[in-house]
């Protein structure tokens, strides 16, 4: 009967409900790294995603369903899919890859324009830090013109997911917006 | 456990339940829901209730970009449902497919084998190309496994992928992989390799030399083969039927090692089995095959043991077993009993087993013959009117096969006493008899009682051409009547009768009338030939046999009387009936040399139930409509219409559209392009409605493919009894 207990607790203080949580940006930008950073720790070898990739992890108490989606542009398109009921995007930047900035800003403003993420809080990792030539968070920032975001928190954090710096930092920000805003 | 407490945790499960419950209806805004809900006990109801839904016929394809964010899951029960969704809808998204690609990619990685076989065998099946493109490496991976069950699957898998991509299976090289699987140590792998380079022998001989492989891996085969499974060994046998064996030494090898599987419960097992072994048995010593050898007696007791199985395998069984008994007559022959037809068999295997009764009795054992006799009487005192007649026929063919005169006689006497007395009434039975009684006369027609016994008893029969109403029996009739007319009364007016109706006769009649006319001719009035000339080659719906062969006497008969040969030519062409026919010995349906060793190499296979061997023919058609087939994989360049078609359609305010495939830049030109709506529709109609044209030819052309190897065989073998019938005249 222990187990009845214990899982009615569970569910009672919520943790059986999955939070959404997309992981997205251009190709090579790294979400895949950061997607297995966050779920086991450790740096994996990647193969560009053709698709998405799902992991379910638990963060101070939070179930995390978060998806990783493909960055091509072939695969783009499909971003839209998976909109619907999602509590907050991670959007990931190569801070180096300075030819294609705009297209990252276009991107990501067309996808905050859609209405399904109005409520959407929004984390950027300005990411590759350990790289030299990369640009720092405040000049990524500006690339993307994140000072236009209006009626949204968000947040910007330099990191290295093959080092693991940062991920945590910007990860924590993340859930207590979360927990303050829909919880 | 007691149910009440079963009942308690069910309660309880339920009552501290949050996640929300899927209904019964399966309506697809609940189903929509329920897959993206942020609970995955809801989440996997839903995809239960819809897969549920598919299975009950309904199309839930709308649901497909929702399911598909299911597939990434460690639960294998949900993975499993997924996949059968997918495999099923993926071709009427071949878009969305790609997103699926990176979890196929990561499960043919799994820990788990199941997991790895499964995505690996879902992702060969599903026709679309862009899935193809990235099949590379998860086929290559899952090739060099270390588990041979998911080694097992990827063989398979590369057969599959030839089917739908020949050109990218050889650019990938998966086929060297492939050959190389045959020397695998786990004996799964082996047959599945086989079987799966058989398949693509067949779909495309010149890419795999299969011959080669087969040779090379003899040995491999023969260690493996006893510890397969029935199917593996099915195959692992075919391989081997392929194998010419070098030398005498070999093939008795060969031979003793697949012996043991001639007592395996899988009559297919043992019917490949036989076939290995005959095929390899040419090359030993005569004498080691002699009917009393211990391989024979093998082999006997074997095809003995299939007469136990289900009529369906019986019949299966019966037809190969006169195909191997044509080769080796004497291969069953203590065995007459268990081939008796027993009360409780179905139509197709009795009659397939007085076919064997007829060709398996030993003609020297004159107590075997008797006992067959019989045994026939009985069964021609049945009531089913085809067996019936088949068994009237069997005693002639005994007869005859027999060919000893008292034999014959008493036959004949059974015939006439005993069958027409009891079922003389009925029309069929007595076509049967009198195409029997003649073909008994045709074997001893100097057997005066015999002729006296029979003729008076067809000499009874008042009006013939009423009484028998195959075409057949007309013809034989006609043929007994011009052989003996010194045994019938009224031969004239019963042959004019025949003259009377000879428009609504069939050709075979037409012709028999038309041969005893013309030997009858002196009794006739004159006029009577030469009305049947003219009927026979001025009637527009004759026959052009019967025509010309009228023509042919016509002129024989006009040549001028001054001519002296012309009465030798008539008198020749008249008396040949009393002059001694060539005996027959035998009336049963052979195959020719060739086919019968075509057929030997095909038992257990199709043709050895249509006793038509496959030739290059069939296999070249067959190879052609399986290519049509598989071109139609979707590929997606066609699709950018479809893509102008969905965004038009967000534009008209569809709301049901999941996607949108868009550009920003291209809304200024959607408002322009808003207005060739209509064109872009019908061509999107006029591309599926190709498709579907396609599929149906496809379907139609196969029928008729189908229905045409039916006919075959049928047609061949009828005529040989008639053929050989006429050229006695």
């Amino acid at each position: 009967m222990g187990n009845y207990f214990s899982s009615m607790f569970d569910r009672l203080w919520g943790t059986n409900k999955e939070l959404r949580i997309l992981i997205l940006g251009l190709d090579g930008a790294g979400k895949t790294t950061i997607l297995y950073r966050l779920q086991i720790g450790e740096v994996v070898t990647t193969k560009p995603t053709i698709g998405f990739n799902v992991e379910t992890l638990t963060y101070k108490n939070l179930k995390l369903n978060v998806w990783d989606l493909g960055g091509q542009t072939s695969i783009r398109p499909y971003w839209r899919c998976y909109y619907a009921d999602t509590a907050a995007v991670i959007f990931v930047v190569d801070s180096t890859d300075k030819d294609r900035m705009a297209t990252a800003a276009k991107e990501l403003h067309m996808m905050l324009s859609e209405e399904e993420l109005q409520d959407s809080a929004l984390l950027v990792f300005a990411n590759k830090q350990d790289q030299p030539g990369a640009l720092s968070a405040s000049e990524v920032s500006k690339e993307l013109n994140l000072v236009d975001l209006k009626d949204r928190s968000w947040s910007i954090v330099a990191s290295s997911a093959i080092k693991g710096e940062g991920i945590t930092e910007g990860l924590d920000w993340l859930i207590d917006v979360i927990k303050e805003e829909q919880l | 456990m007691p149910p009440l407490d079963k009942k308690i945790k069910k309660f309880l499960k339920n009552s501290i339940r949050v996640a929300p419950k899927i209904s019964d209806k399966g309506e697809f805004g609940e189903l929509r829901a329920g897959l993206v809900s942020p609970y995955p006990q809801t989440r996997k109801d839903a995809i239960k209730k819809t897969i549920q839904q598919m299975t009950l016929g309904k199309d839930v394809s709308p649901l497909f970009p929702d399911v598909l964010k299911n597939i990434a899951t460690i639960d294998i029960e949900q993975k499993k449902l997924v996949y059968l969704y997918v495999m099923n809808y993926a071709e009427i998204y071949p878009e969305l497919c790609i997103l699926a690609v990176n979890t196929f990619v990561t499960d043919s990685q799994d820990p788990n084998p199941l997991i790895r076989c499964m995505a690996i065998r879902t992702m060969s099946m599903i026709k679309v190309d862009k899935i193809l493109e990235y099949i590379d490496t998860p086929l290559r991976r899952t090739l060099q496994d270390d588990n041979p069950y998911v080694r097992k699957t990827a063989v398979i898998c590369v057969a599959k992928l030839f089917q739908l991509n020949k050109q990218l299976c050889v650019e990938l090289g998966v086929l060297e992989d492939l050959a190389n699987a045959l020397d695998d140590d786990n004996p799964m792998v082996i047959s599945n390799a086989i079987a799966s380079i058989i398949e693509i022998n067949s779909i495309d001989p010149t890419v795999i030399d299969l011959i080669r492989l087969i040779e090379t891996h003899v040995s491999k085969f023969l260690l493996v083969l006893n510890e397969c499974t029935e199917w593996a060994r099915m195959t692992i046998l075919t391989a081997l039927a392929e194998y010419n064996s070098r030398d005498s030494l070999e093939a008795k090898d060969i031979i003793d090692r697949v012996t043991a599987h001639l007592q395996h419960v899988n009559p297919s097992v043992v019917l490949a089995t036989v076939k290995v072994i005959l095929k390899n048995i040419t090359q030993l010593d005569p004498n080691q095959y002699s009917p009393d050898s211990k391989i024979m007696k093998k082999i006997s007791s074997a095809l003995v043991s299939l007469m136990s199985t289900p009529p369906e395998l019986q019949y299966v069984a019966l037809k190969n077993i006169r195909i191997i008994l044509e080769k080796y007559p004497e291969i069953l022959n203590k065995e007459l009993r268990i081939f008796y037809v027993k009360f409780n068999d179905p139509m197709y295997v009795k009659l397939e087993k007085i076919e064997i009764l007829v060709r398996l009795v030993d003609v020297s054992n004159i107590k075997q013959c008797t006992l067959l006799l019989n045994e026939l009487k009985e069964y021609s005192m049945e009531f089913e009117l085809e067996f019936v007649s088949r068994s009237i026929q069997a005693m002639a063919e005994l007869g005859i096969k027999n060919g000893n005169e008292i034999f014959i006689a008493k036959i004949a006497d059974i015939i006439c006493n005993e069958i027409l007395e009891r079922g003389g009434g009925i029309e069929t039975i007595r076509d049967d008899c009198c195409v029997a009684l003649s073909n008994l006369l045709r074997c001893c027609d100097m057997n005066e009682s015999m002729v006296k016994q029979i003729c008076s008893i067809l000499n009874s029969w008042s009006s013939p051409e009423d009484i028998l109403t195959s075409d057949l029996s007309k013809c034989h009739y006609i043929w007994l009547m011009t052989k003996y007319p010194n045994h019938f009364t009224t031969v004239i007016e019963k042959l004019k009768t025949f003259i009377d109706n000879f428009t609504q006769e069939e050709s075979m009649t037409q012709v028999a009338i038309l041969l005893s006319v013309i030997k009858l001719h002196t009794r006739l009035e004159g006029s009577v030939l030469q009305n049947l000339f003219e009927l026979a080659t001025s009637y527009e719906a004759v026959d052009i046999d019967v025509r010309d062969m009228a023509m042919m006497y016509w002129r024989c008969f006009s040549i001028d009387d001054s001519n002296v040969e012309k009465d030798q030519l008539i008198n020749e062409l008249c008396n040949n009936g009393l002059n001694p026919l060539p005996r027959i010995d035998n009336i049963l349906e052979m195959f020719s040399p060739d086919t019968l060793e075509k057929l030997l190499n095909q038992l257990g296979t199709i043709s050895s139930i249509y006793f038509e061997p496959l030739t290059e023919d069939i296999l070249n058609e067959s190879r052609k409509r399986r290519s049509q087939m598989n071109q139609n994989i979707i590929k997606s360049q066609k699709l950018n219409d479809l893509q102008d078609i969905a965004r038009n359609e967000l534009l008209d305010g569809h709301e049901d559209v999941l996607l949108d495939f868009g550009d920003e830049d291209d809304s200024s030109s959607n408002m322009a392009s808003s207005n060739n709506n209509n064109n872009t529709l019908k061509e999107l109609d006029d591309l599926f409605g190709n498709i579907t044209q396609d599929v149906k030819n496809l379907n139609i052309s196969q029928q008729q493919s189908n229905t045409d190897s039916n006919q075959a065989p049928s047609a061949n073998t009828t005529t040989s009894n008639t053929q050989d019938l006429l050229d006695l005249f």
